[in-house]
């Protein structure tokens, strides 16, 4: 009995095998039934469970011969065999999908739904239910009359198969908001439900039709919580205790979906906390159901404190950390999903972020920041964000190493635009740090990426790489000013704070607030080339702009007051410019706003502008009086904000 | 050397005890049944049910065809058993990949044991080997699993568990697992889990009383507690 092998027996093996690929595919072809039969089940045993195998028929063109066999049959068994062999190939295999749909075949496998032989409808269902499970699955007009009739006919079938196709065709092709109320509309929970108490197929199809339609509907969800005074609700409630993982999962996501939508239909805490630790439970689960446990975990906890504090208790950082760090190679999405939970968990208890910084997890985050997969690294990124919002750690200098700084600075050339606006995110908190004499990020040559992104397509990077701009000349020094003045110039800031989305434009201000902050010399910058910042921010003030900018525009003209004489003169030019045809007095406006930050900017601003211990005080107060500033101020006394109270009384 | 505190109730009192339960002829004939369909006794269960009436949970004729499945496993017939779960129902290994990969693997076994060690190395090249790239959960088994072909005799080798008949077993109750799944039906039969039950209830009781046991399950006799 030989022992060893020779390369030249691998190799004989891998054509030969290729030899009998070929052959079974060419047989495919025959003109006789039996052999053709024969060839067609062949194929369908090797490829199921096989995606190897899926793949090199496919590359031979298998699924074209299939679908001609497919079509060009009435025989019973053919129809059988080759339907299930194209489902086999649409099964979890995107490029099967496609070559299937590709082949044209779908409108006979709809067909075959309505064949008097089982078999021959079963495996109809079956292909057709995995090519919905794609994204690549044809749109389903659910506004169609015909369409819905043919939806409903598949709903009421007593086949299995048939009706868990039709709640397949709900999930994953209903996305609209007009789709839900529709099928709300013509009954469709009505039918669902009766799938609940079906075989487990059924009901997990039914768990996932549910969770498509209600999303983001309260009317839907209102409809059906009414069912049968909700009684459906506390079945998929029961069901998140069902013995198999995936009706647990599916149960409760369909809860989240709900939770979500409608809270009100959660009071019991008791019901909000076996939520989340069935859900951590579930995170341990290998395959896909875990995957889909750790989104929608993240998803469950968003924005709601008291639930990502049930989570904290429920010992859920150790939890996912332990997960993390198994070493495996863990799913994208279970990964995207972790690192969005732990982001969660982290973005506004304090006790969270410690307890994760402390689990020596910087590593494994700065590895993720060089995932792949965009989406890992969005997560990976927003993780840091909201763990920068811790101080103590912030300025322990946690993150404000080579080590961390390095793959984040680059990720702000990542070719994904969520990457970009999720770095910038982490980025401005990390560089709120000012124990440290000297920034990493700026060595890096943080500046001009922040700068190239401040003129992004995207809006959403354009206002956070502003936001970071905004927080790293926080109190900043000329050098680092300087930086950012070598770069931008007055003609290109006016771009910045002219730019056409409002959140932007107000990060801008506060740019320029932090900017002219600080020594005199600092104010300089709006007068360049003729005092062209000055006066476009003039400009916006007058032109009736939002609070939030409103707020930001007038601390610029604090900062500016707080200047020389010459510097409070322009000011004023700016508050009352020649001719005054516009009796529009934005001074009056804002002194009067609800925003206490306005009115208390504002009163600053003109405190500086009076301030005895310059030579024009006396003259700017007369003017101000004679507009009739000054008697408003005297009217705000009493002023609800105490900041503006003590700004009046000096 | 019995602790006096426990309370000691004699078979008299124990046998009243028992009488005073009242159980349901059709739930007893539901057990049965259950432990038939499971297990897949498909003759004794059609006959069982002609007798006594009772319902089957699921249509006897599937059970055929998972019978049909395992035992074509327990035969060592690997290919001849997919071939057949594939006509029962195409999702079952289409989703389960780590029972398509033990049943590859018992193919491979079969053929090693069959000494086609030239058929053996193609099919694990050809079949195995991608597998293990597919998803690298399987890498360790399958390391094992080719370990075989390595040895010279290997009836002696360190992975020579995988010969045994008892791993034909396990792979076909893994499969018989996978069809009833498929089918919404579970997987184990209800009498093994009282039996359990019973096991445990005595031992909790042991701890605060002396009574009667039943000692043999498979007799249910009861046992006075001297003996």
């Amino acid at each position: 009995m030989p022992t060893t092998t020779s390369s030249s027996s691998f190799s004989s093996a891998a054509s030969s095998s290729g030899n009998r690929q070929a052959d079974v595919f060419s047989r495919l072809a025959s003109s006789d039934p039996e052999v053709k039969l024969k060839a067609l089940r062949e194929v369908k045993n090797q490829i199921i469970g096989n995606r190897t195998k899926k793949l090199s028929f496919l590359k031979l063109g298998a699924v074209p011969a299939i679908a001609s066999a497919l079509s060009d049959s009435e025989c019973n068994s053919i129809l059988v065999q080759s339907a299930a062999a194209l489902g086999s190939f649409a099964c979890g295999f995107e490029a099967g999908v496609q070559a299937v749909l590709d082949a044209g075949v779908f409108p006979r496998l709809l067909r075959l739904l309505t064949s008097s032989d089982e078999k021959v409808v079963d495996a109809g269902a079956r292909s057709l239910r995995m090519i919905f499970q794609s994204n690549q699955a044809p749109k389903y007009d659910f506004l169609q009359e015909k369409n819905m009739e043919f939806l409903f006919s598949l709903l009421n079938s007593e086949n299995e198969n048939v009706s868990g196709l039709g709640a397949s065709i709900i999930a994953h092709a209903c996305g609209t908001t007009v789709e839900q109320q529709v099928l709300c509309e013509a009954g469709v929970l009505e039918k669902l439900v009766i799938l609940l108490d079906g075989s487990l197929s059924q009901r997990e199809a039914c768990l996932e039709s549910l969770a498509t339609v209600l999303k983001n509907n309260p009317e839907a969800v209102s409809r059906f919580v009414g069912l049968e005074a909700g009684r459906y609700l506390s079945s998929v409630t029961e069901l998140t205790k069902d013995r198999y993982p995936r009706t647990r999962l599916l149960s409760c996501l369909c809860l989240v979906v709900i939770y979500n939508t409608s809270p009100s239909y959660f009071l019991n805490m008791g019901t909000k906390s076996s939520l989340v630790t069935t859900l951590l439970e579930l995170l341990n689960d290998p395959g896909q159901s875990g995957d889909e446990a750790a989104l929608g975990l993240s998803s469950l906890i968003a924005e709601k404190e008291d639930l990502q504090k049930l989570a904290y208790e429920a010992n859920a950082i150790k939890n996912i950390v332990d997960i993390l760090k198994t070493g495996s190679e863990l799913h994208p999405k279970r990964l995207q999903g972790l690192f969005l939970s732990l982001a969660e968990l982290c973005s506004k208890l304090e006790d969270c972020r410690c307890s994760f910084l402390s689990l020596e997890m910087l590593d494994l985050l700065v590895n993720a920041l060089r995932h792949n997969n965009a989406d890992v690294r969005t997560a990976a990124c927003i993780c840091f964000r909201n763990a920068a919002r811790s101080v103590k750690n912030l300025s322990a200098g946690r993150f404000t190493n080579d080590h961390v700084m390095l793959p984040l600075v680059q990720l702000l050339h990542d070719p994904s635009s969520s990457v970009q606006v999720a770095v910038l995110g982490a980025l401005s908190n990390i560089v709120l740090d000012f124990s440290s004499p000297k920034s990493t990020f700026i060595e890096y040559g943080g500046i001009k990426q922040l700068i190239e992104l401040s003129k992004s397509m995207d809006p959403n990077a354009r206002c956070s790489a502003l936001r970071a701009l905004r927080n790293l000349m926080f109190l900043a020094d000329n050098k680092r000013k300087e930086l950012f003045y070598s770069e931008v110039k007055a003609q290109g800031f006016v771009s910045l704070i002219s730019d056409p989305e409002p959140t932007v434009q107000e990060q801008g201000l506060a740019l320029l607030r932090n900017l002219v902050d600080g020594c005199i010399n600092s104010i300089e910058f709006v007068f360049d080339e003729e005092g062209l910042i000055l006066d476009t921010v003039g400009r916006q003030l007058r032109k009736s702009p939002q609070a939030q900018m409103a707020i930001q525009g007038m601390y610029v003209l604090t900062n500016v007051a707080s200047g020389t004489e010459l510097h409070k003169e322009a000011v004023m030019q700016q508050l009352f410019p020649q001719p005054q045809a516009e009796s529009n007095n934005f001074m009056l406006k804002f002194l009067q706003s609800h925003e206490s930050q306005l009115r208390s900017a504002t009163v600053w601003t003109i405190i500086n502008l009076i301030s005895p211990s310059s030579p024009g005080a006396l003259d700017r107060h007369v003017k101000l009086r004679e507009e009739g500033i000054i008697p408003q101020l005297k009217n705000m006394v009493n002023d609800s904000c105490l900041d503006v109270k003590v700004h009046k009384r000096s | 050397d019995q602790a006096t505190s426990k309370k000691v109730i004699t078979r008299d009192e124990w046998e009243k005890k028992l009488n005073a339960v009242k159980l349901r002829k059709e739930d007893m004939n539901t057990l049965v049944m259950n432990f038939l369909v499971t297990e897949g006794f498909v003759e004794a269960a059609d006959k069982f049910q002609r007798e006594s009436g009772t319902k089957p949970e699921i249509d006897l004729a599937t059970i055929t065809d998972r019978m049909a499945v395992k035992k074509a496993v327990q035969n060592g017939n690997v290919e001849d058993a997919i071939e057949k779960v594939n006509d029962l129902n195409p999702e079952i290994l289409d989703t389960n990949p780590e029972l398509f990969f033990h049943l590859q693997q018992q193919r491979l076994i079969e053929l090693i044991r069959q000494g086609k060690t030239e058929e053996a190395l193609e099919f694990a090249q050809e079949e195995l080997a991608p597998r293990g790239e597919e998803n690298q959960a399987f890498l360790q088994e399958l390391e094992k699993t080719v370990a075989l072909l390595v040895f010279e005799d290997a009836s002696n080798c360190p992975v020579k568990d995988l010969l045994d008949i008892s791993h034909r077993l396990k792979t076909a109750s893994e499969v018989n697992a996978a069809i009833l799944t498929s089918q919404s039906h579970e997987k184990d039969p209800k009498l093994p889990s009282l039996l359990k039950m019973l096991i445990w209830a005595q031992n909790q009781l042991d701890e605060k009383a002396v009574y009667p046991h039943i000692n043999d399950l498979s007799t249910g006799q009861l046992q006075n507690p001297s003996e």
